[in-house]
């Protein structure tokens, strides 16, 4: 767990839901609603399904919340991961042309020039970014358009203009050089 | 296990990896979500990724959603039974619980000197309880072998027909009931018995509210009002706290 006083709310929040605490739930949707809801409209993209998402999502939160205490993960990654895989879902049913924010996908690879406080404050995010880093360009583009705007390998071959056997490799060969970097960050230390 | 073997270490990566990413698609997803429900590694491997992938997007900026989102969870989740917590799933309540209060502990340490200096003298272990806003709401200590003593700062209103419960998470089992607790401010003294395997090994206590005389069911039912991890200040060797 971190020391991220936001961070630990949440997790009193979670906490507090799982034993049915109505205006704790309260408390958590009203903080995480609208980072939570950009998460699901950027990968479903139409304002109804990012609705629908929302709703399973934080009805599937207020049923599971006690198994938060088992996912140890940081409470906002845990409710994340959830919207992310019901938006997973529900895209596969209505994709079409893809409408990429190129501005936000770029500033996954470039925030290293405006660190925020709490990305400084957690070094595992810290080591995330220059791991990111070191991977090549079109590496680092394809796993932030899927993780963005969850394009799925076909759709990053049309949108990229590059054979699909040739994304696929990028992004696994791209994935498996960022653990490789994360286990050395984690064996050398801060 | 369904169809698929047990991937090896890289695989397993691999798989996982793009799991999180959202690249694994369609029925080798659901196949995956399958295989990670029966495999403890393979889901450790899966957190490891959301933990390292996911956090990234935390910094995109937000857009509102509509108010009907709010009035649909409500609706929906009034339809279900009233939830209780089950007992399996109350113990993991309590453990996360305690992992997160233990930073407000030592915050709060100050707060409980003030509080805690008495002709008692030093206590052997005190526990600051704290609402979900981080307002200290008690302070538990334990002052001789066998007296707890439970200090209520503010009480709750609009509690007429409901019990404070005081409860403790033992090292193993279930979350015990230690006992009622006045909801007004002051003392509430409750008797103990150091070696009572309740509280051997006890990490954090916390206070809900239940039903007049206590929850029917000897386990938490009603909203935890507030919690904190149990300090120890000295341990004397005879004591098991």
């Amino acid at each position: 767990m971190t020391g991220d006083p936001n961070q630990e709310r949440l997790a009193q929040l979670l906490a507090r839901t799982a034993l049915a605490d109505r205006a704790a739930f309260e408390q958590l949707y009203t903080a995480t609603r609208s980072k939570l809801f950009a998460v699901s409209l950027r990968i479903v993209r139409e304002r109804f399904l990012a609705e629908e998402v929302l709703q399973d999502s934080f009805v599937s939160i207020w049923n599971h919340a006690s198994e938060y205490a088992r996912a140890k993960s940081a409470p906002l990654t845990w409710m994340t991961a959830i919207v992310r895989n019901r938006s997973l879902d529900v895209v596969r049913r209505t994709r079409e042309e893809p409408d990429i924010d190129e501005a936000l996908t770029l500033a996954l690879v470039d925030e290293g020039a405006a660190p925020e406080r709490e990305a400084v404050a957690r070094s595992e995010a810290h080591h995330v970014r220059a791991c990111l880093d070191e991977l090549e360009p079109e590496q680092r583009q394809s796993i932030a358009l899927a993780f963005f705007h969850g394009l799925s390998h076909s759709e990053l071959a049309q949108h990229i203009g590059r054979p699909l056997g040739t994304v696929k490799t990028h992004i696994r060969r791209g994935l498996m050089r960022m653990r490789d970097c994360l286990a050395r960050a984690a064996v050398t230390g801060e | 296990m369904t169809d698929m073997r047990r991937p090896n270490d890289e695989l397993a990566h691999a798989l996982a990896a793009e799991y999180v990413l959202g690249t694994l698609r369609g029925r080798a997803r659901r196949r995956f979500e399958a295989m990670m429900a029966q495999d403890a590694p393979l889901a450790e491997t899966v957190a490891r990724w959301e933990s390292w992938i996911t956090p990234l997007g935390e910094k995109a900026a937000g857009v509102e959603p509509p108010a009907r989102v709010w009035r649909a969870i409500e609706a929906r989740i009034s339809r279900g039974s009233p939830k209780r917590a089950s007992t399996g799933s109350s113990l993991a309540f309590w453990r996360s619980w305690g992992l997160v209060s233990g930073g407000l502990a030592a915050v709060l340490l100050a707060f409980f000197v003030y509080l805690s200096t008495g002709p008692r003298g030093e206590p052997v272990f005190v526990a600051v309880l704290t609402s979900a806003t981080s307002q200290p709401m008690g302070v538990v200590s334990m002052h001789s072998p066998n007296l707890l003593r439970v200090r209520v700062v503010r009480n709750w209103p609009s509690m007429r027909d409901k019990s404070l419960e005081l409860w403790v998470v033992p090292e193993q089992g279930e979350p015990r009931s230690l006992g009622l607790v006045r909801n007004e401010p002051g003392d509430t003294l409750i008797t103990i018995v150091p070696t009572d395997p309740r509280v051997k090994g006890a990490k954090a206590l916390a206070i809900s509210a239940e039903p007049r005389g206590g929850s029917p069911t000897r386990a938490p039912t009603g909203p935890m009002l507030c919690s904190g991890m149990i300090a120890p200040v000295r341990r004397p060797a005879d004591k098991p706290i």
